[in-house]
């Protein structure tokens, strides 16, 4: 059976200034509740998809909805439906923690009491009841991290952008992050879009995947179809198959 | 409560908690005040000051300098909010582009109005006159508001424009030599240079001061207060519009 489409990317196209096209018609589809991840090397045109995607970008041509939402039209709507955790993080450093949590959810339209509440889920959530009365200035990098992404969930978003989203989390917090990640994706059928070099973090955590080199899909699947397609085994770590498929992509 | 309210509440907070523009021009507006009139306060004895001294004559220059201060703030909320990442945050809330660049001003200019409140009761304390009583002082703070939207509104425009805190510093610079091209330190009939008179003519900043000196000492014509309201009603309308059309045009700049 075919599961219903969250995000839908049809031919997009996206140059620079400079002339420089770095979305070659782009063709994506992300299912609702998909775990799903972006993969390709440095400079592939991964940010620049979320960041189109996400309307931080105008398109030059082509289509593409989110939950239905044409983004570009209906920027206030698109605004509550998605979360976007970007690769840099996205705090006011003179804040306390739990005041930029709990205006955040205000900002989405909670009142005082029911952002107060959101918040409390969110600090619990991320472990951050230590330091929910500290300047957010003064956290650890990891910290930072955790609630730059909490900021992101407080309005419960449905689709969850993460810009290669554990850079700087130490190996606890970043098992911790996924942990709460996946929490999401399960249990609140959040649909994820990940971009990471961690290979194994995708390799973990995501079914569906897509891989992208100089602005093009190369390729859109699950995980293990991604492997077995590459190496005939999906006991091959992401990692590998990576690898050998952009050597397989060169040699063409 | 609205997000747009709520961005407004929050850049007046932020300026409670991080005073240091508007303290700045309040500092520098006392001080100027201080050191002119005891430097050259001795000129107020000239019959030209018709009795009413220099203190009331040099007080409209406070008015000005103290807004060129608080202007500085709406670059500097968008400026550290920019830095820090959190206007992404922002921009991908609800909150309208426009509350994003109007929040601070606004925060700029009650600051701006709560100073020159402060400073016109210093002002009164030593002596400045009200020649219109609390007509005066709502006429100043008429003045006051105009030239701190439209200070801020440029500020706020070229910060959003160009991401650049040294740019929305070139607003404060600009109306800084305004200062010294008007009739500031002295009325026109002591200015011996020609091209300093004629550019005071042209210098929007002579019409306020001139405007509030007909309402402190009544030292000077109505019409400088009538041409001041009318000027600064139409470069308050202008930069409003820049603000907003710079707010339109927001583009969030990732490295």
């Amino acid at each position: 059976m075919k599961m219903e489409a969250e995000i839908v990317v049809s031919n997009l196209v996206k140059s620079y200034s400079n002339n420089m096209k770095a979305l070659k018609g782009i063709d994506l589809r992300v299912a609702k509740g998909d775990f799903f991840t972006l993969l390709g090397p440095n400079g592939a045109g991964k940010s620049t998809l979320i960041k189109v995607l996400t309307t931080l970008l105008v398109k030059d041509s082509g289509e593409f909805t989110i939950g239905g939402i044409n983004p570009e039209q209906e920027k206030a709507k698109i605004q509550t439906y998605i979360g976007v955790a970007s690769q840099e993080n996205e705090i006011d450093p003179n804040e306390k923690v739990e005041n930029l949590l709990v205006f955040q959810g205000r900002l989405f339209g909670l009142s005082y009491s029911e952002a107060k509440l959101r918040a409390e889920e969110l600090i619990n959530l991320f472990q951050l009841a230590e330091y929910r009365s500290k300047r957010s200035e003064t956290l650890s990098g990891g910290y930072k991290r955790r609630l730059h992404c909490a900021l992101a969930l407080v309005h419960r978003p449905k689709v969850l952008f993460l810009d290669e989203p554990t850079v700087g989390m130490d190996p606890l917090a970043r098992a911790n992050f996924w942990e709460v990640i996946n929490q999401l994706n399960k249990k609140e059928t959040t649909t994820i879009f990940l971009t990471t070099q961690y290979l194994d973090e995708a390799d973990k955590n995501a079914n569906a995947m897509a891989f992208i080199l100089n602005g093009k899909i190369e390729y859109s699947g699950t995980i293990s179809e991604f492997k077995n397609k590459v190496s005939k085994s999906e006991a091959m770590s992401l990692d590998d198959s990576y690898l050998e498929f952009i050597k397989s992509l060169s040699n063409n | 409560m609205n997000s747009n309210i709520l961005l407004i509440r929050r850049a007046i907070v932020k300026l409670i908690k991080q005073p240091s523009a508007p303290l700045m021009g309040f500092g520098m507006s006392l001080f100027f005040l201080i050191v002119y009139n005891a430097g050259i306060g001795g000129v107020g004895y000239l019959d030209i000051f018709e009795g009413k001294g220099y203190l009331s004559f040099l007080f409209p220059m406070t008015i000005i300098s103290l807004a060129m201060g608080s202007s500085a703030g709406a670059g500097q909320t968008l400026n550290s909010d920019m830095q820090s990442g959190y206007f992404k945050r922002l921009y991908f809330s609800p909150a309208s582009r426009w509350a994003l660049v109007i929040a601070p001003m606004i925060a700029d200019v009650i600051s701006s109005l709560f100073f020159t409140g402060i400073l016109l009761c210093v002002g009164a304390l030593f002596g400045v006159t009200f020649q219109y009583g609390l007509l005066s002082v709502l006429g100043i703070l008429l003045l006051s508001l105009l030239w701190s939207v439209t200070l801020s509104g440029f500020s706020a425009g070229v910060m959003i424009r160009t991401g650049q805190h040294q740019s929305a510093a070139l607003v404060t610079n600009a109306v800084f030599l305004l200062i010294f091209l008007s009739t500031t330190f002295l009325p026109r009939e002591l200015i011996t240079a020609k091209w300093l008179l004629a550019a005071s003519w042209g210098n929007p900043a002579t019409y306020i001061l001139e405007g509030c000196r007909y309402l402190l000492a009544g030292t000077s014509d109505a019409w400088f207060f009538n041409i001041a309201l009318v000027l600064f009603s139409i470069t308050t309308i202008i930069s409003l519009l820049f603000a907003l059309s710079s707010a339109r045009k927001m583009k969030i700049q990732y490295p």
